[in-house]
């Protein structure tokens, strides 16, 4: 079984790069072999394709991002996602946002569900961002929250070894 | 005579000089104020406009205003205000405007001239490749530097697959949907009822037995067509990163070509997937032509619908090895010999091929744009000593100012690009259009200029070798633009084709440098300018290095050519007519009213925003409404 750990976003817009910056600093740690970090930040059907041509219906994903959603910032959120799509109209507006250019954790979500590339084991990892305008780094609440995002994912993925 | 309303004529060497005795030749004596009709405010409220011609509020009380805002199935931020008189089925008035400012000029203003390649990148998404070239060409030409024929090839290849990409993609996932099942049965369920009955002509081609077969294929998410569709961006985004390395936002796009490692194994690579589009490209033309002629046949009054004159702006684009050298000196030859040609159409006239004349004849006005005018030019001439206008790229500057908010004043952050002082539009049609006319192409076997078409022959596939021919129209309208753009797909892997053989001519020949290498100044200063294209026509990245900074950067793109607000002399921009001639053909009542055709006329021109709008106050990044990376630099307009 594949672990595919992904990171979405954009770069240099401050809150909003924080999957990018997980991403790599979970590639500097060790791994077991069926782990891959990848950034999946090029476009949803880009990304569609890519999932359907390397995923199996058993394999695992977990997408770290930003996502703004009035909470406090910098609170790390995880959860599965239960692949519940809107309606039709909101689906189809999600893959005009794709195809001309936009990047979103939501929008990764419907399209690939959608187009059937996720494999049924989901888990999301958000922050809620405070800073989204352009520049690098990150505000000192969601810096704090890199951390967490880590540990999150390092629970996730390797349990007891973590606890351990 | 290349011009007729600015006071610029030539000498017997083709020299241009400003026509003596013209105290002002680029005086500017404006309208005083746009005609307005309607209660409208303006985007974003502001100071509320009463009507300003006589008999207005009789008829306003017979007018709905319809607003689409913002316009769906476009990149980036349209919004568009319209007046309709639904007795009489017609738009009395239309007023576009972009809302989202980017200032890309701003960001570029100070920084090394090399950065203007991946910053200008973001400033699209769709386009993910076309601002870097065209930064880049700007560069070669300011350092200069020319880049090696297998440079000049590949960055070809790489830009015809990018239009692969990109038309398609509007053709099935924005516009199609507007000709689909569930669309049409909708708004013209009379439409629904001839298109059940009705054969596809190119049923062979496509495999679709019914024009309303074809509609329910371009359903959004279900339709084979669309699925189709969507799955094709990959065998073209695939071509796009082998050239590239990368795609979108490419990071071997260098002054003086690519810095990709390209193998023989790369052009092999490439070829597969140019072969699957040959098959591709004649289903597109085949669903495209059969849907357009069933409406056309079905009532003659779709011709109308986002008519406009022909008046079309393109500088054309796919380089030839033997004629370019990136000198403005020599940009009257070397654009000729582009694979498409550069060219200015008036009323369905070719009125030059030639770069300079295109380049100085355009000027960019913001009189009813969020900006202040400028101070004094920089410069009066071009470097081949042509006259240019005060309100040139080399000359504009970018001062935001987001004030005066209602029709009348201030409505758009676009600004206001004319050619010659006339409403001009730019389209991958225009291309197709003036290189038709002007017959200027390098002669090759797989497609030819007639003067009045183009004639193409696409390889045999699965499917059989096929001729297309699309030839000129009679009328630049909605359904005559989305047709147009299904031929540039053929054409472009016709192109994709001939560069792909010189390739593998050149390689075999042991040429395999993509790159020159290049100095940047450090004194002085130097111009430059990428004459390119978008997948939705004109490009153009106009720079002024001095002392080896940027002094100024100015991009003109299709979309801020298409989307103008009126300009100082009260000429509505191209949507905005396009959309005052459009019948209201859709047959639903008042409180059903979809505006179907006025948002067909708005989607032909393949409207893309991100690229039109070049940060201002605002509380709130609307996330949904940016594309890749430029996301970074938006904030929604201020309420």
């Amino acid at each position: 079984m594949t672990v595919l750990i992904g990171g979405v976003g954009y770069t240099f817009l401050r809150d909003h790069s924080v999957g990018l910056e997980v991403i790599q600093r979970l590639a500097a740690l060790s791994w077991p072999e069926d782990v891959r970090i990848e950034d999946v930040s090029y476009g949803p059907v880009a990304a569609v394709h890519h999932f359907r041509e390397t995923l199996l219906p058993d394999d695992r994903v977990i997408l770290i991002g930003a996502a703004k959603r009035g909470r406090t910032p910098g609170e790390v959120y995880h959860y599965r996602w239960e692949g519940i799509l809107p309606e039709d109209a909101e689906v189809q507006e999600r893959v005009v946002e794709a195809v001309t250019g936009v990047i979103s954790l939501d929008n990764l979500l419907i399209v690939a569900t959608r187009f059937g590339a996720l494999p049924r084991d989901v888990l999301v990892v958000e922050v809620e961002p405070e800073d989204e305008s352009w520049g690098a780094g990150f505000t000192p609440a969601v810096e704090e929250a890199i951390d967490t995002v880590i540990a999150t994912v390092r629970q996730e993925v390797l349990g007891s070894e973590v606890l351990g | 005579m290349c011009f007729t309303n600015l006071p610029v004529e030539f000498d017997d060497e083709g020299r241009a000089y400003l026509r003596e005795g013209v105290a002002d030749p680029y005086g500017v004596k404006t309208s005083g104020g746009s005609r307005l009709v309607g209660h409208g405010a303006g985007p974003g409220g502001g100071v509320g406009t009463l009507p300003a011609v006589a008999g207005a509020q009789v008829e306003v009380q017979n007018l709905t205003e319809f607003t689409i805002d913002p316009v769906t199935r476009v990149a980036g931020a349209l919004g568009f205000h319209t007046t309709c008189d639904l007795p009489s089925r017609r738009v009395v008035d239309a007023h576009s405007y972009a809302t989202l400012f980017r200032g890309y000029e701003l960001i570029l203003k100070g920084r090394d001239p090399r950065d203007a390649i991946d910053i200008c990148s973001r400033a699209c998404g769709v386009c993910g490749g076309v601002h870097s070239t065209t930064a880049s060409m700007a560069l070669e030409m300011a350092l200069p530097v020319v880049p090696p024929p297998m440079g000049i090839l590949a960055r070809n290849l790489g830009e015809t697959a990018e239009f692969l990409y990109d038309h398609p993609l509007h053709l099935f996932m924005l516009a199609g949907p507007d000709f689909s099942e569930l669309m049409v049965k909708a708004t013209n369920p009379e439409l629904w009822a001839a298109a059940q009955k009705t054969s596809a002509p190119h049923a062979d081609i496509h495999g679709y037995a019914t024009i309303a077969e074809i509609m329910t294929a371009l359903n959004p998410l279900t339709g084979r067509l669309y699925l189709e569709g969507l799955e094709y961006t990959r065998t073209a985004r695939e071509m796009c990163v082998i050239m590239y390395g990368k795609y979108p936002h490419p990071s071997t796009v260098v002054p003086g070509g690519l810095s990709t490692n390209l193998s023989f194994t790369s052009f092999n690579e490439y070829y597969k997937r140019l072969v699957q589009s040959f098959d591709y490209a004649k289903k597109c033309v085949g669903v495209w032509d059969d849907v357009y002629d069933f409406f056309l046949t079905q009532n003659p009054d779709y011709a109308k619908v986002g008519e406009r004159p022909a008046n079309m702006i393109d500088l054309g684009i796919f380089d030839d090895v033997d004629a370019y050298d990136a000198t403005y000196a020599n940009c009257n030859e070397w654009g000729e010999q582009r694979w498409s040609t550069p060219g200015v159409i008036i009323n369905g006239e070719l009125r030059t091929t030639k770069l300079q004349q295109i380049h100085i004849g355009t000027e960019e006005f913001v009189e009813h744009s969020f900006y202040e005018e400028w101070g004094d030019p920089q410069f009066q001439t071009d470097p081949a000593g042509n006259p240019i206008s005060p309100f040139h790229m080399w000359n504009k500057q970018t001062i935001v100012k987001p004030t005066g908010r209602n029709w009348r004043e201030k409505y758009s952050w676009a600004t206001t690009p004319r050619w010659d002082r006339t409403v001009m539009e730019a389209g991958a049609y225009a291309r197709l259009w003036v290189t038709a006319m002007a017959q200027k192409h390098p002669t090759n076997p797989f497609y030819e200029a007639t003067g009045t078409s183009i004639k193409m022959l696409l390889p045999k596939g699965r499917l059989p070798e096929m001729e297309l021919e699309w030839k000129i129209p009679d009328t630049l309208n909605a359904l005559e633009r989305n047709r147009a753009r299904a031929y540039c797909v053929p054409w472009m892997t016709l192109i994709a084709m001939n560069c792909w053989l010189q390739i593998m001519e050149r390689w075999k020949a042991g040429e395999t440098k993509t790159a020159s290498p290049f100095k940047m100044p450090k004194r002085g200063t130097q111009l430059g300018v990428g004459f390119w294209g978008a997948g939705r026509g004109y490009l153009s990245h106009n720079l002024v290095i001095e002392n080896g900074k940027i002094a100024n950067y100015q991009i003109l793109t299709p979309s801020t050519w298409n989307a103008s607000p009126r300009d100082p002399f009260d000429k509505p921009g191209a949507y905005e007519e396009a959309v005052m001639n459009s019948p209201i053909l859709e047959q639903t009542t008042p409180e059903k009213f979809q505006g179907l055709d006025i948002q067909r006329a708005i989607r032909s021109f393949d409207p893309c925003m991100p690229c039109t709008t070049h940060i201002q106050a605002g509380d709130r990044l609307v996330v949904r409404d940016v594309n890749s990376c430029a996301c970074t630099l938006e904030e929604e307009l201020a309420q």
